[in-house]
């Protein structure tokens, strides 16, 4: 069966185009950035944190995509689980993207202050909790997990590209198998840290599950965008086919409806029950602008990549899954800024070129470390035992 | 574990048997007359049943007064026991829609009995709602909804959604199952030589002949029926989250309800399937059709759930002592050290520790190990909804009203009772129809498909 | 045999390959009613006899979207305009709390609507005298043979031909398939009188026994146990109780709800002292004391409070309300006056509750105030 099929992969080396484009992303965003913290740090904090978790979505996220491969056994991702790993590696980003963030902790977050704290009676009770060394340590402590897991998981699949050996895939399961426990609490608690906290009054049980919804929706659409770029110029390996689309089309269609499914959840229940201690979080959503910006987010974050993503065929075409690709990566950023500016901005929204900073930092940074990756590595797993399999892969 | 071959995929029916085998296996226990080891195990059921019956009977005559109802623990057995089994409804949905939409072939071998099993689950679970008012046959003046008075329902009403969240649930389970049966029946029906037998399997099959022209639009109405039912399975398990969710209770009002309980139907579903498809496979010698491989896949997707669900617990713990909320954090200490901490543990042990033995592989494929734990899994999923319901209620905002909630002999008679309904008719099922779906099967078997792709 | 009708010619295949490829060269020879049959979905076979892609995903969208539509209608008609009610202080229409009922609604309205489609309106479902059924072939083809037929009225339709055609794919067994006369020639009569006859009888014993149910046998025993519930009635004897009353006194020292005995009787000035109005004054029990002031207290004191009212000269005069010391008394002495009655004036306590006389002083410290303006009320 399987004999039939051939592994047709030549490696190719990128256009020098790829380069200059993500460099000049990447200066232009740091720019915008500096210039940002010169003009209004506070602001330009908020937007830090917004970039930070919307980076963490897409390189954890992918991680996260790697490790359920290797768990469940899946084998229509194989062919192009290289990008997913090539996106790990801007967990090495992350630190750097961080560092603005604990320098301007005292902008974003109010139990930061201790005279805030020791004035109210519930931040104190909360104190063991939220404080600054504890918060260093977590985050620091998530940013070791993170990059120790990448190194194993990356290191045993690219050294399988030469050895063939299948121990190599036992290896990882056994590591993503650890790692997937690990990654439900990083996830939780970095949401918490960085996205609930910033109204440290507000709790929600169902928070982690948000992010996370909205994490694998990011990971998955950078994914797509990356897989059906590269293999519409031919540098993934030959036989990917509309059965390998439809299959990532699918799972973001999944997960656009699993989020819509946690947002509404969490919205229905604090609606229902009315409790002042939790309305003010969606009452504050729910002023000046930001009611148009709310109402916005339904329609961007799940009626839009519904309907788009809804028949078969759209899920097929990789012209029209590579705009709804894009479009959920843009869902995930507006999404963010609906937690995070809110605080910032209490009576209306507010975008201009602060807002652009992270984005373009993020995406220039993604695209050197995919250039710079290409020349070393092979853009597919081919010692993988499961790609042929994969190549295979039929609905 | 290094003699894993990842380049050739692991075959879902062991030892490629011929399809007519395979036919004939399945349909043997339908053609042959029910053996002892069949009537000792109905007989059984059957005495659960009088169990029932008699609970019942008491009920009914004497009210409910007879169950440990009181204030303040007004909802007792009965919402836990619902919730119990809608949740064991769960897996077959999980099994028969989710698996297929992720294209597992694994779940072809179970799919049949686990949406079986939904359909019985939910039967069980819909009579607690009925019973609970304690005049059974009174529920006939809600349908058609009696409006003299020109009042109508309440919409915004958790119940109300519960009732039309059940019946959709039920339905659309049932068509999904009968969709599945129609090209078994018409196996049935080529098959039969019995003129009576004949004329029942025609009538069901509806004259369905293997038609490709059919089986085109079939397969897209599968495809369309289990796109459906996922959501559907979400939304049935979070509206019954919703009875308690939307409420004001510490311990009930927490945003995680809806994914956790979901979490947790599944889990406890899995657990049911695993415990009555081992006994099914042996009895039955579908060794080779349920093999070990699924019943060790069913145990990771344990595994999960049951880490999911101690996901949520730690986060309800950690978020009602982040909330600063001085009754949100009672609550959940008095859950855990309080008058009902045996509960508490009870469930933390079953629900969160017994399936973390799955981690390993010896584990997750012996037989008589995994039985346990599922059973341990089923104990603590039931006293998961005893916990939340129970302590919430009897320790709430005014403590001069708490009390201990006891059942009574009736509640523990209905509740081993409803067991009784539920493997009654699992028996009659097994042999009244195929317990695996042939067509379904058929098409995984090794060979069975075109050896190559021209498309 | 040559009375029959031929429906088609039949070929069996032993191996899935073997009717991929059978199908594909019947599609190429430009034959288009043909059918295969297969025991279960065949991979590829779609492409194989050029099918175009299922059109019942449609039909689920678009019911599903009425059913979603005319869940929000009726809920909105029933909750907003029909009989609109307040439900937990939540609006009329309250969209979020319906959305798992358009849900519910949209999916039921979806599954039932494609399935039945699939059956009835696809396939023409049921059809047990389909020319197939009864074959041998079907019986193959059901187990695990895999057959392909080519309909005699296709227009390139040629018995040689097909055979050869099947002969060279490699077909392991060929039968032609015929019509079966008696099923050809059977009608069904609908409006047999037979057949009417039943409809008719069902129908009376059907409504026959609704109503029974519902109007007598809910009513008998042991279905009418709601009505005959065992418990106490009041004036009843009782079996429980030595004395044999069903009623019993309360225990000694119990005092009705908000109803405090008056514990000042011949002291006004202790009460005076003690008493304090606990009603605030607002506008509604302004209005109270108005309304009871001005039915039990103006016939005597006048509306106004003087003293010179409508009954002046036909009974003792009053003293005026705006006096020195009326207006100096503490609102505990003026209850005090109320509830026990002074000189002339009777006691107003079976008249006036508790509340209601605390209301009417407030309304007497208006008349008071009013009478007695100061510079800085006119600000």
């Amino acid at each position: 069966m399987s004999s039939e099929t051939k592994i047709e992969y030549q490696k190719k080396e990128f256009s020098p185009k790829v380069k200059s484009v993500g460099l000049a992303l990447l200066i232009f965003g740091i720019v915008l950035v500096i210039a940002g913290y010169f003009v209004s740090p506070a602001r330009m904090t908020f937007n830090n944190i917004i970039g930070f978790t919307f980076l963490i979505s897409i390189v954890i996220g992918s991680l996260f995509f790697v490790s359920i491969e290797y768990l469940a056994g899946a084998v229509w991702s194989t062919p192009f689980r290289r990008i997913a790993e090539f996106l790990t590696y801007g967990v090495y980003v992350l630190p750097f993207i961080l560092i603005p963030i604990l320098l301007n902790l005292h902008d974003v977050f109010h139990w930061t202050h201790p005279e805030v704290v020791n004035s109210d009676k519930i931040l104190k009770e909360k104190a063991p909790y939220l404080n600054v060394n504890f918060f260093l340590i977590r985050i620091l402590g998530f940013l070791l997990i993170w990059i120790l897991f990448q190194r194993f998981i990356t290191k045993n699949s690219e050294k399988q590209d030469f050895s063939k050996e299948q121990s190599l895939t036992t290896k990882n399961i056994k590591i993503s198998a650890i790692f997937i426990p690990l990654f439900a609490i990083t996830i939780t608690f970095t949401a918490i840290d960085f996205l609930m906290s910033l109204e440290p009054h507000w709790f929600s049980t169902i928070f982690g599950v948000y992010y996370f919804s909205g994490t694998i929706l990011a990971s998955l659409a950078t994914i797509t965008i990356a897989v059906i770029y590269l293999n519409e110029h031919g540098y993934l390996v030959k036989g990917l086919s509309s059965d390998h689309y439809y299959s990532l089309g699918a799972l973001m269609f999944a997960f656009t409806n699993f989020w819509a499914y946690i947002a509404f959840s969490q919205f229905l229940l604090i609606w229902y029950a009315n409790l002042p201690e939790e309305t003010f979080w969606f009452l504050q959503r729910w002023e000046g602008s930001w009611i148009a910006y709310s109402i916005g987010l339904i329609i961007i974050r799940f009626v839009i990549p519904y309907f788009g993503l809804l028949t078969q065929p759209s899920k097929m075409d990789p012209k029209r899954l590579k705009i709804m690709s894009i479009w959920i990566l843009f869902a995930h950023f507006y999404d963010l800024y609906f937690l995070v500016m809110p605080n910032y901005s209490r009576s209306g929204v507010v975008f201009s070129w602060f807002e652009l900073g992270f984005p373009m930092l993020i995406i220039g940074a993604l695209i050197l470390i995919f250039n710079e990756l290409s020349k070393r590595k092979n853009l597919v797993a081919i010692g993988d035992p499961k790609l042929k399999r994969g190549i295979d892969f039929r609905l | 574990m290094s003699a894993v071959d990842y380049s050739h995929e692991i075959s879902v029916v062991e030892g490629k048997p011929a399809l007519r085998e395979l036919d004939d296996l399945i349909i043997k226990p339908l053609e042959t007359k029910p053996n002892k080891n069949f009537l000792i195990a109905l007989s059984i059921t059957l005495g659960m049943l009088g169990f029932f019956v008699i609970g019942l009977g008491l009920t009914f005559y004497y009210g409910i007064g007879m169950w440990g109802n009181n204030n303040p623990v007004g909802w007792a057995f009965d919402i836990v026991n619902f919730v119990f089994w809608v949740g064991i409804g769960h897996a077959g949905t999980l099994i028969s829609a989710i698996l297929f939409l992720f294209r597992q072939k694994w779940r072809t071998g179970i799919a049949r009995f686990a949406e079986g099993m939904t359909i019985f689950a939910v039967m069980t679970a819909a009579l607690f709602p009925l019973i609970h008012i304690g005049r059974f046959w009174l529920p006939l003046y809600l349908m058609p909804y009696p409006n003299q008075h020109s009042l109508w329902v309440n919409f915004t009403s958790p119940l109300l959604w519960d009732v039309f969240a059940v019946s959709t649930y039920f339905t659309v389970s049932l068509i999904f199952w009968y969709v599945g049966l129609i090209p078994d029946f018409a196996i049935l029906r080529e098959k039969t030589e019995n003129k009576i037998k004949k004329t029942i399997y025609s009538i069901f099959s509806l004259g369905w002949r293997f038609s490709n022209r059919h089986w085109q639009h079939y397969e897209m109405v599968y495809l369309i029926l289990a796109g459906f039912a996922t959501p559907l399975v979400l939304s049935v398990h979070t509206i019954v989250s919703f009875d308690f969710a939307v409420s004001i209770l510490p311990g009930w009002h927490t945003t995680i309800f809806p994914p956790y309980f979901v979490a947790g139907a599944v889990f406890s579903g899995f657990a049911m399937v695993q415990n009555v498809l081992i006994i099914v496979r042996k009895i039955f010698h579908y060794e080779h059709i349920i093999t070990l491989d699924t019943l060790e896949k069913m145990n990771k997707i344990m595994l999960l759930t049951g880490s999911l669900v101690g996901y949520a617990y730690g986060m309800e713990f950690f978020i009602a002592w982040y909330s600063g909320n001085p009754i949100e954090q009672f609550t959940f200490i008095n859950r855990a050290f309080g008058p009902y901490a045996w509960a508490y543990w009870i469930m933390l042990t079953c629900n969160v520790v017994s399936p973390q033995l799955f981690w390993f592989k010896k584990i997750r494929r012996s037989i008589p190990i995994m039985f346990i734990v599922a059973v341990f899994v089923n104990v603590g999923m039931w006293f998961e909804r005893f916990v939340i319901v129970v302590t919430s209620l009897a320790n709430d905002f005014l403590p001069s009203s708490w009390a201990y909630y006891k059942p009574t002999y009736v509640d523990f008679m209905i509740l081993i009772g409803s067991f009784g309904f539920f493997f009654t008719f699992i028996l009659l099922f097994t042999k009244a129809l195929p317990v695996v779906s042939m067509a379904e099967v058929k098409a995984v078997v090794d060979g069975a498909q075109p050896s190559h792709h021209d498309h | 045999m040559s009375d029959k009708i031929l429906y088609g010619y039949s070929a069996i295949f032993d191996k899935p390959d073997d009717i991929i490829k059978a199908a594909k060269t019947v599609a190429e020879h430009g034959y288009k009613k043909y059918d295969v049959n297969t025991p279960y979905p065949i991979h590829g076979m779609n492409n194989a006899m050029k099918l175009k892609p299922s059109k019942l995903g449609y039909i689920s969208l678009i019911v599903g979207l009425s059913g979603a539509l005319a869940a929000i209608l009726t809920m909105w008609w029933m909750s907003a305009v029909d009989y609109p009610i307040v439900y937990g202080g939540k609006p009329f229409f309250s969209f979020p709390a319906y959305i798992p009922v358009v849900f519910e609604v949209t999916v039921l309205s979806a599954s039932i609507a494609t399935v039945l489609a699939m059956l009835f309106i696809f396939f023409k479902f049921p059809n047990n005298s389909h020319p197939l059924q009864g074959t041998e072939y079907l019986k193959k083809v059901s187990s695990d043979k895999y057959g392909i037929i080519i309909l005699a009225d296709d227009e390139k339709y040629n018995e040689n031909e097909v055979k050869n055609l099947f002969q060279s794919l490699n077909a392991s067994e060929l039968e032609p398939i015929y019509w079966d006369n008696d099923e050809i020639n059977h009608k069904h009569k609908i409006f047999e009188p037979k057949f009417i006859l039943f409809l008719v009888v069902v129908a009376i014993l059907n409504s026959g026994a609704v109503y029974f149910v519902y109007n007598k046998l809910l009513f008998m025993v042991p279905f009418n146990w709601m009505m005959e519930q065992e418990r106490q009635n009041v004036q009843q004897k009782s079996l429980i109780f030595s004395d044999g009353f069903g009623m019993r006194t309360p225990v000694e020292g119990t005092i009705a709800r908000g109803h405090l005995p008056y514990q000042f009787y011949g002291k006004p000035d202790l009460a005076g002292e003690k008493l304090i109005n606990p009603i605030p004054v607002s506008k509604s029990s302004l209005k109270l004391g108005q309304e009871k002031y001005d039915t039990y207290c103006s016939p005597c004191h006048d509306y106004h409070g003087t003293g010179q009212s409508r009954l002046n000269g036909q009974f003792p005069n009053p003293p005026s309300l705006h006096s020195e010391k009326l207006r100096s008394w503490s609102d505990g002495r003026i209850f005090a006056v109320i509830t026990e009655g002074q000189n002339v004036m009777p006691s107003y306590s079976t008249q006036l509750t508790e509340d209601e006389r605390w209301a009417v002083i407030n309304y007497i410290r208006v008349l008071q105030r009013a009478m007695n303006a100061k510079e800085s009320d006119i600000k």
